[in-house]
């Protein structure tokens, strides 16, 4: 049995409201956690076992403690700039239940101190910033936002931002960067936003269904969501389910279920009489796993073990009337699109990378240029400034890796179809070069 | 902030033991082991490291991941590789991608033979490249400005020069299009890249992206030699090294010094080297003949102005250019107050007025008080005050940037004209034009806490409320206080007060003592402006600041004196007051009126009407001797090519006008008129070429400082200051001189179009009340008491910054020049034949 924290009334009508959503007993948490010791609701959800949801999986509990004590301006910023392809659950999150991100943003703000907040949304999420716009409104209205928060002398600043819909903005520092005004670049780490993030201040940084969870956490007490999940993926998890499969969508799940519990029971599996191909665990920037790894259970360690990762849990379903070498050029073409330039391996090499992978679909590349591209992937990884060389290195590389034979079938297939249309063609000329004395 | 203290640590890098500073970055660390880590986007002139590139990735002991030495600080017992495999590995993706869209046109590019990308792929690249893809193109190349030209497919995106940019010069002008593979270096709607500053990406730049249109294709790097010498358009003297071929300059580089400039200059100091090879340049003696002036043999030449300044019955005048070495002033002076006996000489560039006297000057000039151009830097807080940095000595204007920036250092600055330094100001206070004397007054009151703030404010025009608020911030910053004060500051009526008020407020603040970090620094209007004093170039000063027997005349009494008769003989050296003194008509008739000898490179609007010799003079390239930095620093001009055929060293036609003129001629080289200097000048004792060497030497750091006269510390009791003129009706003028405005840019090809035209700057309420619109005609009407009235055009220029009641024009531009008006009050009107 499931339990559903997040997506308990994911459907109720009017939950988007501060009506409907303090009649479901919304914003109780907020007001507890503000008669809390700050830090014992950071060891509150240090407890919960509670990881970054964004993509990373960092305990968010250990995060919020690398907050430095002391009279600056601190910062909080919920990264809502969801823009992993295939994920998709923070949409639903903040268009349904805007209010939960809220209150898990007034409890995380106390918690460490800071006293401006802002939710960085992705310009393409029109609605949702309007949803969440007004529901800002409404609970600055009720005096959850803004100078004294609920009398107890704490001010609280909330701004929704609408970024400019650029996936890099989503790293956390380029999203500071963006945030300030600048282009969005990420930043050298270290310092990390911690210790210097917005506008140089110590700077909480998280995900927005990271931020909304924490609520839950402090509702059914820390002991509780640690026990739900299996070992080091505690707590419930909204994972997005999309490709081939039936019953896209978002889900609930706790952390441990099978990648085949997931995809065929809860998703209905890939339309009849179609297998799956491979699937993307964690987005499209984990690497990708075969058919094989569908009783793998999905959590954080597990899928680490399998050199892939949960990611912001979003699984993406191939099936086996797709061409690996598609999906790869398609992978490949979103990051190279989204690189922002600033570093070398990441701007050069996912560029060429596409380059040659399209080269590979046109039918003009050899098997050896499936070599360049393992070199080149192997020296994108980890040698960037960020992680978004990384995160389509990792997906082409196991795509080469996995599938080296149907790459070089393609290849090979390929070329020859090319080099049928070039006879066929130079026969359709062979009467008018004959006319001409060839 | 101070400068903090560094400790020595020890570390490891490919098994050697090297000690370095603390927090010293691995990359510049390694270095001291004789390790090179290839960097492309690392330049520590730019601030903090942005790890971009990815070049210098190493190997840190206990880092999983390869990490970027530009951005590793060094920490004591790091054991750093950067020759194993996977560093290898790294070294080589990287300059194989950065090689993937990089055009080898190696044979017919700039850079080729003295390119980074070049070397670091020979020395870490791989050898082969895998890649057959197509490379990324572009239109090229184009221009980003009329003085650099962008090849956007050699660009290697380290984008040092879009740093520099935003982060250094902040003219916030370049930045990066596009995204990821596509983006490219630019400008905002691809408008021209036109800044103070803009040359020095050209320098920075690693690979052939960005090259100077004025050097482009004139030579190959073993075609070519460098020479380092010292700029001496400004008094900020950077540092600089020309590049030579076939024994004509090329293109100037920066010289790195760190206690002058940083590794900057600007746009004039980086292309005016053009001007030296121009049809009109002096090359030889002329002599006016039939109201002409006639190439004549150096012997006639010499004769003629040996009986024109030496057979003079009456007085004599010299004048003093800024560009003068020590070595050419003190000559001039030998000349003059030695052989001929006169004491009318003056060397203050553009001065109006008399000059302050000698102790006062050596009050202000004392070692003790005495800040440099690092202390700028590292200061509390500076006040730049009746200067505009970028104009008068454009280097400093990036130090205190570089300060406020990177270094939290507190700016305050008080002029009349609005300041380009203003947006970075804590705090920006404006007083009338001329009222520099009242305002340091108030501004002596509101930091003692004592006096009549809100009166003095008022005599300079000043916001009373400003004035404390800027008294309270130097005195709350902290010890460490620089004030950055312009020698405009005591051009007015009555130097000597303002020079005493200066006095009180730096007393105040404690900066007359001997504390390092904090004091004075003056911003001289003439480029050699300390050296010239410091050798007794002065009416009021002997040298080494000794009380002179008599006092001399002053410029504006020298002119006075001539148009009266008093004087019939005009030594000008490297200079011609109708050009760059404020009473253009005054200078006129003077010039007129006596017989003028001149030295100069440029036959500028009163030597070609009015002179009778002019000798050539050489080009800054073609100079040997000294000079004086503002902060006491001396610095060695070396010769990097031949004067032209014909020329003679000013040294030495000065020499040799003294032995025509029945003198002593002792001179037979310029480092023996160094010795000579060093002789008289007390505090100089003993320098020599060899000393002074590549980077100067700050005599005050020398042990004959010591010798250096009291200056008069007295009582300082002063009277009350002249209020600012009332404007009633009509506006105070304010002058000021444009960077741009001076004769190598009028002469520098590649410069002329940054060439001022006659502004009016004023604020946009006098602008409405008078019904002038921003960039419409105008017209600057000055009467005079005589009732005549003279009458220039400008553009309407309106500055919000601008205080009321004033309009700002500029100086130094020939007959549209300010200069041609002689008021302190002026009307300012849309001109009716050319309505908006």
């Amino acid at each position: 049995m499931t339990h559903k924290l997040l997506f308990h009334d994911i459907d109720e009508p009017g939950l988007n409201t501060i009506e409907v959503y303090k009649r479901r007993g919304g914003y109780q948490q907020a007001e507890k956690a503000l008669a809390m010791a700050r830090d014992s609701i950071v060891k509150e959800i240090e407890v919960s076992g509670l990881r970054g949801r964004g993509g990373a999986g960092f305990p968010t509990g250990k995060k919020a403690s690398f907050i430095p004590q002391g009279k600056m301006d601190k910062y909080l910023v919920c990264n809502a700039d969801e823009s992993e392809p295939g994920t998709f659950k923070d949409r639903e999150l903040m268009q349904k239940s805007p209010h939960t991100l809220i209150e898990g943003m007034i409890i995380a703000a106390y918690a460490v101190g800071a006293n401006k907040a802002f939710i960085f949304i992705r310009g393409e999420y029109v609605q949702q910033a309007e949803i969440l716009e007004a529901a800002v409104q409404e609970a600055k209205d009720a005096g959850y936002i803004g100078p004294n928060v609920l009398g107890r002398g704490i001010d609280l600043d909330l701004w929704v931002h609408r970024g400019a819909g650029a996936y890099i903005c989503g790293e956390e520092t380029g999203l500071l960067d963006a945030l300030e005004g600048r282009r969005g670049n990420p930043r050298l780490k270290p310092p990390f936003p911690a210790n210097q993030g917005l506008y140089q201040g110590p700077t909480l940084l998280n995900n927005v269904e990271t931020l909304a969870a924490i609520p839950h956490i402090l509702a059914v007490g820390p002991e509780a969501y640690a026990a739900m999940g299996v070992e080091a993926s505690s707590g419930t998890k909204l994972i997005s389910v999309s490709g081939n499969v039936q019953r896209p969508g978002n889900y609930e799940i706790e952390l441990g279920m099978t990648g085949r519990e997931i995809i065929y029971g809860l998703a209905g599996g890939p339309d009849p009489g179609r297998d799956v191909f491979f699937w993307f665990p964690g987005g499209s920037s984990s690497p990708v796993l075969t058919k094989d790894d569908l009783d793998l259970p999905y959590d954080y360690n597990s899928l680490a073990g399998a050199k892939t990762m949960l990611g912001s849990g979003a699984i993406i379903v191939v099936d086996d009337s797709n061409s690996v070498v598609d999906v790869a050029v398609k992978t490949a073409s979103f990051y190279k699109h989204e690189s922002c330039g600033k570093c070398t391996p990441c701007r050069e090499g996912t560029n060429w990378t596409t380059k040659m992978l399209k080269r590979i679909q046109s039918g003009e590349a050899t098997p050896m240029d499936l070599d360049v591209i393992e070199s080149v992937c192997d020296q994108i990884m980890g040698n960037c400034l960020c992680v978004l060389g990384d995160a389509m290195a990792m997906p082409v590389a196991s795509m080469v890796q996995k599938f080296r034979p149907q790459f070089e079938q393609h290849i090979e297939t390929a070329r020859a179809a090319n080099e049928a249309r070039l006879l066929a063609e130079l026969d359709a000329a062979a009467p008018v070069l004959e006319g001409i004395g060839h | 902030m101070p400068r903090p203290e560094i400790n020595e640590i020890t570390f490891v890098v490919d098994g050697r033991e090297v000690v370095a500073p603390a927090g010293t970055m691995l990359a510049d660390a390694a270095k001291l082991g004789d390790v090179d880590i290839p960097v492309f986007c690392y330049e520590p002139k730019l601030g903090q490291p942005v790890g971009a590139c990815r070049m210098c990735l190493v190997e840190v002991e206990g880092i999983p991941k390869l990490q970027t030495a530009c951005s590793t600080p060094v920490r004591d017992g790091m054991v750093v590789n950067t020759e194993t495999p996977r560093v290898k590995a790294a070294q080589e993706s990287v300059v194989e991608f950065l090689l993937l869209n990089h055009p080898l046109d190696c044979p017919v590019c700039d850079k080729g033979g003295e390119c980074p990308l070049q070397d670091i792929s020979y020395g870490w690249g791989r050898g082969t490249s895998r890649t057959v893809e197509p490379k990324r193109h572009f239109e090229k190349p184009v221009e980003l400005s009329p003085l650099i030209a962008i090849d956007r497919e050699r660009c290697i995106l380290c984008y040092r020069c879009v740093r520099f940019s935003q982060e250094v010069s902040e003219d916030y002008q370049l930045i990066l299009h596009e995204r990821g593979a596509d983006t490219f270096v630019g400008t905002f709607d691809g408008h021209p890249y036109v800044a103070p500053f803009s040359g020095n990406i050209i320098e920075l730049c690693p690979v052939g992206a960005l090259t100077s249109q004025a050097y482009r294709f004139r030579a190959r790097p073993w075609d070519i030699e460098q020479s380092g010498s010292v700029c001496t358009l400004c008094p900020g003297q950077c540092n600089v090294s020309y590049t030579v071929r076939d024994d004509r300059v090329m293109r100037v580089l920066s010289r790195q010094n760190d206690a002058v400039d940083d590794g900057w200059l600007c746009d004039r100091g980086r292309f005016a080297y053009q001007s030296s090879y121009v049809d009109d340049r002096v090359t030889e003696p002329l002599l006016r003949d039939g109201g002409v002036l006639r190439p004549v043999s150096w012997e006639r030449a010499l004769a003629e102005a040996a009986r024109l300044l030496g057979k003079t019955p009456a007085g004599l005048g010299a004048l003093a250019g800024g560009a003068t070495s020590n070595e050419e002033g003190w000559l001039l002076r030998r000349l003059h107050a030695d052989v001929l006996g006169s004491r009318d000489f003056d060397s203050r560039s553009g001065a109006s007025g008399p000059a302050v006297s000698a102790g006062l000057l050596a009050a202000l000039d004392t070692p003790e008080a005495q800040a440099t151009v690092p202390d700028v830097e590292w200061a509390h807080s500076v006040l730049v005050l009746d200067s505009e940095p970028v104009d008068d000595m454009p280097i400093l204007d990036l130090r205190i940037r570089k300060g406020v920036r990177r270094h939290g250092m507190r700016l305050a600055v008080a002029t009349s004209r609005p300041s380009s330094l203003d947006s970075i100001a804590e705090q920006a206070v404006r007083f009338a034009p001329g009222a520099g004397e009242a305002f340091v007054c108030a501004l002596d009151a509101a930091v003692g806490g004592i006096g009549d703030v809100a009166g003095l404010a008022a005599a300079a025009g000043a916001d009373a409320a400003q004035v404390e608020a800027l008294g309270r911030m130097l005195r709350e910053a902290g010890e460490d206080v620089v004030i950055v004060w312009g020698e405009r500051l005591t051009h007015g009526a009555n130097p000597d007060n303002a020079a005493r008020a200066l006095l009180k407020v730096a007393g105040r603040l404690s900066l007359l003592d001997d504390h390092a970090g904090a004091g004075l620094l003056q911003v001289p209007s003439g480029a050699n402006g300390r050296g010239l004093r410091e050798i007794g170039l002065l009416p009021t000063a002997g040298p080494g600041y000794r009380e002179p027997a008599a006092v001399g005349r002053s410029a504006q009494e020298i002119a006075q004196a001539t148009i009266a008769g008093q004087i019939t003989g005009l030594h000008l050296l490297h200079v011609d007051p109708v050009q760059s003194f404020p009473e253009r008509g005054l200078w006129e008739q003077a010039l007129h009126a006596g017989a003028v000898v001149a030295h100069a490179q440029f036959l500028t609007d009163g030597l070609r009407e009015h002179a009778n010799v002019v000798f050539p003079a050489e080009a800054g390239a073609e100079k040997e001797g000294t000079v004086t930095h503002p902060d006491g620093r001396l610095q060695r001009l070396r010769p990097a090519v031949a004067r032209p055929d014909g020329a003679r060293p000013t040294w030495q036609v000065l020499s040799q006008l003294i032995a025509a003129v029945g003198g002593q001629a002792t001179a037979l080289t310029s480092m023996m008129v160094t010795s000579e200097i060093a002789e008289a000048v007390p505090f100089y004792a003993g320098i020599t070429h060899d000393e002074i060497g590549g980077f100067g030497v700050r005599w005050q750091e020398r042990e004959a400082a010591a010798a250096f006269p009291a200056g008069e510390t007295g009582p300082f009791a002063l009277e009350d200051p002249r209020p600012a003129a009332s404007p009633n009706g009509a506006l105070r003028l304010g002058r000021f001189r444009s960077v741009w405005a001076s004769p190598e840019v009028a002469h520098a090809p590649a410069l002329k179009f940054l060439a001022p035209k006659q502004r009016a700057e004023l604020n946009p309420d006098d602008a409405q009340e008078r019904g002038i619109r921003h960039g419409q005609q105008v017209t600057v009407t000055a009467t005079g008491e005589d009732g005549s009235a003279e009458t220039i055009a400008a553009v309407a220029h309106l500055r919000a910054a601008a205080p009321r009641g004033s309009v700002f024009l500029e100086s130094g531009l020939g007959a549209e020049s300010v200069d041609v008006l002689d008021a302190a009050l002026v009307h300012v009107n849309s001109d009716p034949a050319r309505p908006a």
